[in-house]
C-alpha cells in the first residue's frame, strides 16, 4: 500500500466534506444575503483565518515549488530574493485594512470591485479592472493547477492528467459549493498541512544531507556562485530591490490579497492576521527554500529544478511523512487556486453583470456566481493541460501584471481625495501599455536591470496624480462615504 | 458643507506609513546584511551572509512586528451606526 497517496487522499475526502458542509450553510441564507455570504463568509472571520486566507492566497506555487526550485537551481540567491515576501500580510493588511474595512461596511462592499465601484463611480474602470484580472489571474491559476499535477504525478506515478483532476477537481467542489465559506474552512485544514508538510521536508532534508556544513562544502564544490547573494553578479541588487518591491510595497494591489480586508472581523482579527500571517510565511518560505537549496548538494542533476520539492519528499522523509509533503504543497496552491476562483467570480458574476444589467435578481447572481467559477476553474484547468515549463517567471508576470492595473488605483483611491475616475483609467491603460512594452518589444525600459513591473507601476502612479489633478475633483459625497465622519 | 474627516481614517494613515517604514528597515537590514556581511567564516555551517541576514533578522522582524503591531496598531471600532466596538467582542 502506497502511504503517501493514502493520506493524500484522506486530505481530499476532508476537503470535499468541507465543500458539502458549506453548501448548506451557505443554502440556508436568505437570498438577501447569499452575496455577503458566498464573497465575504458574512464579514466575520478570525485573525488566524484571515492570515491564512491572505498569506495562503499570495503564497503560491511560487512558493511551495518555484521557490525551491529556483534555490536548487541559483543557491542561496533566492533564499534572499523569496524571504521579501515574509511580510505581506503587514503591507496588504496595514495600509489599507482599516480603511477598506471602514468603506466595505458603509456601502456594503462584498467584493473588491465594489470598493473601485463606490471610490470611483465608474462603469468603465470596472469593466476594464474585470478584463485584466481574468487575463491575468488566469494563467496564474494555471500555473497552480500545473505545480500540483506535478507534485501529485511525482510522488504517486499516477499520469499528469490524472493528478491534475485530482489536484483540481477539489478545489472546484469546495469553491462552487462553499465560496468563501468552504474556502476559509479548508484554508484553515491547509494551513496546518502546509505547516507540518515544511517542517516535514526540511528537517528530514538536512538530516539526510548531514547537516548544514557538509551541505555548504559540496555545494562550494559544486559552484562557488551558489553561496554568493546575487549568484555572482547575475541578479544584482537592483534587481533584487524591484522584486522587493513588487513582492513588498506593491502587494497592497493585489486583487485576490484584499479578500482579507474585506473578510476581517475586527482589528484584533486583523493585527493577528498581520503578525501571524508574518510567522506563517516565514516558515513555508524559509523552511523551502533552504530545503531546495540544500537538496542541490543530494541531487545536483534534475532537468526541471521545479521538481526538487517532491524530490526530497520522496527520497528523505519517510513514505507516510511523504503523503503529509505532498499535501502540503498541493494545499499551498489550491489555496492560491482558491482566492483567485473568488476574485474572478465576484468581478464577473457580481460586479461586471450588475454594471450591464442593474436589474439583475439576486437569484440569478447566486447562479452566475458558481456557473462563473466553475467555468473559469474549467478553463484554468484546459491552459494547465499546455504544462508550462517555467512557472515561476508566469507568476511574476501575472503578479506584476495586476499589481501595475490596480496598485496606484487602489492606494491612491484610498488616501488622496484628489484622485477621480480619470486618473484611475489612466493609470491603469498607461500601466498596461509600459508594462506590455517592457515585456516584449522594448526590455530595455526595465531600466537599472529592474523587474518590468517596477517602471510600469512607478509611472502609473505618476500618471494617475498628473491626470487627477488636471480635471475635475470626485464628488463630494465620495469624500464624505470614504473619508467623512458620520 | 464643513467636511469632518473620521478620525480613524487619521489612524488608517499612520498604520500605512508605520508599515512601510517596517518593511523599509527590513529590507534595508537584509539587503545590507547578505550583501556586505560576507560568506567566510560560515556560522552554523551555512554562509555567514545567509546565517545573519537571511535566518536571524527575518526571525528577528517577525518578533518585533508581533510587539509593533499589538503595540501601535490601535483597535478601533469597525462600525459607527452600531456601536460597534472591540470591548464587546
Amino acid at each position: 500500500m502506497n502511504w503517501a497517496i493514502v493520506s493524500f487522499l484522506a486530505y481530499t475526502g476532508i476537503l470535499i466534506a468541507i465543500g458539502v458542509w458549506s453548501y448548506r450553510i451557505v443554502e440556508k441564507v436568505p437570498i438577501t444575503k447569499y452575496e455577503n455570504e458566498f464573497y465575504a463568509a458574512g464579514r466575520g472571520l478570525g485573525g488566524i483565518v484571515v492570515a491564512l486566507i491572505i498569506a495562503g492566497g499570495l503564497a503560491s506555487a511560487g512558493t511551495f515549488i518555484a521557490g525551491p526550485g529556483m534555490t536548487y537551481a541559483y543557491g542561496y540567491s533566492w533564499v534572499l530574493i523569496n524571504n521579501f515576501q515574509i511580510f505581506m500580510n503587514l503591507l496588504l493588511l496595514a495600509p489599507i485594512g482599516i480603511i477598506v474595512g471602514i468603506v466595505a461596511r458603509r456601502v456594503n462592499a462584498v467584493t473588491y470591485l465594489d470598493i473601485f465601484r463606490a471610490r470611483y463611480q465608474s462603469r468603465a474602470i470596472i469593466v476594464i479592472l474585470t478584463l485584466f484580472v481574468t487575463v491575468f489571474l488566469l494563467p496564474y491559476m494555471a500555473t497552480q493547477f500545473v505545480g500540483a499535477a506535478r507534485v501529485i504525478a511525482r510522488m504517486t506515478g499516477m499520469g499528469y492528467l490524472a493528478s491534475l483532476a485530482l489536484g483540481s477537481l477539489v478545489v472546484l467542489v469546495y469553491c462552487v459549493l462553499g465560496g468563501m465559506r468552504g474556502t476559509s474552512l479548508a484554508t484553515l485544514i491547509q494551513g496546518i498541512v502546509i505547516t507540518l508538510g515544511c517542517i516535514v521536508l526540511f528537517v528530514g532534508t538536512v538530516v539526510y544531507a548531514g547537516g548544514f556544513q557538509r551541505s555548504t562544502e559540496i555545494l562550494a564544490a559544486q559552484d562557488i556562485n551558489f553561496l554568493s547573494p546575487s549568484m555572482g553578479g547575475a541578479f544584482p541588487p537592483m534587481f533584487a530591490f524591484s522584486l522587493a518591491c513588487l513582492t513588498g510595497y506593491f502587494i497592497v494591489g493585489m486583487p485576490h490579497a484584499m479578500l482579507g480586508a474585506l473578510t476581517y472581523k475586527n482589528t484584533r482579527a486583523l493585527k493577528r492576521g498581520i503578525w501571524m500571517g508574518a510567522i506563517l510565511v516565514l516558515l513555508w518560505t524559509l523552511l523551502l527554500c533552504m530545503a531546495g537549496v540544500i537538496g542541490r548538494s543530494l541531487v545536483p542533476d534534475l532537468a526541471v529544478p521545479d521538481e526538487i520539492a517532491p524530490w526530497l519528499a520522496m527520497h528523505v522523509v519517510p513514505e507516510a511523512l511523504g503523503g503529509i509533503v505532498l499535501a502540503g504543497i498541493v494545499a499551498g496552491i489550491q489555496t492560491t487556486v482558491a482566492a483567485m476562483a473568488i476574485i474572478i467570480t465576484s468581478s464577473i458574476a457580481s460586479n461586471l453583470l450588475r454594471e450591464l444589467k442593474p436589474d439583475v435578481s439576486a437569484e440569478r447572481v447566486k447562479f452566475a456566481s458558481r456557473v462563473t467559477m466553475g467555468a473559469c476553474l474549467a478553463i484554468a484547468i484546459g491552459f494547465a493541460l499546455l504544462q508550462p515549463r517555467l512557472i515561476q517567471w508566469i507568476i511574476f508576470f501575472s503578479i506584476g501584471g495586476l499589481v501595475t492595473a490596480t496598485f496606484g488605483p487602489i492606494l491612491l483611491g484610498l488616501f488622496w481625495k484628489r484622485g477621480n475616475q480619470w486618473g484611475a483609467i489612466a493609470s491603469i491603460c498607461w500601466g498596461m501599455v509600459i508594462y506590455g512594452l517592457g515585456n516584449t518589444v522594448v526590455p530595455q525600459m526595465s531600466l537599472w536591470g529592474t523587474h518590468p513591473s517596477f517602471v510600469a507601476v512607478i509611472s502609473s502612479v505618476i500618471v494617475y496624480v498628473l491626470v487627477s489633478s488636471a480635471t475635475p475633483p470626485p464628488s463630494e459625497e465620495i469624500a464624505r462615504t470614504f473619508w467623512g465622519k458620520r | 458643507m464643513k467636511f469632518d474627516e473620521d478620525p480613524r481614517i487619521r489612524v488608517s494613515r499612520k498604520i500605512l506609513a508605520l508599515a512601510w517604514l517596517f518593511f523599509s528597515l527590513y529590507l534595508a537590514a537584509i539587503m545590507g546584511l547578505s550583501f556586505n556581511v560576507g560568506t567566510e567564516p560560515y556560522l552554523w555551517g551555512l554562509p555567514r551572509w545567509v546565517a545573519i541576514g537571511n535566518i536571524i533578522v527575518p526571525v528577528v522582524f517577525v518578533l518585533l512586528l508581533i510587539f509593533v503591531a499589538e503595540r501601535f496598531i490601535p483597535d478601533v471600532p469597525m462600525t459607527e451606526d452600531t456601536g460597534d466596538t472591540e470591548e464587546e467582542r
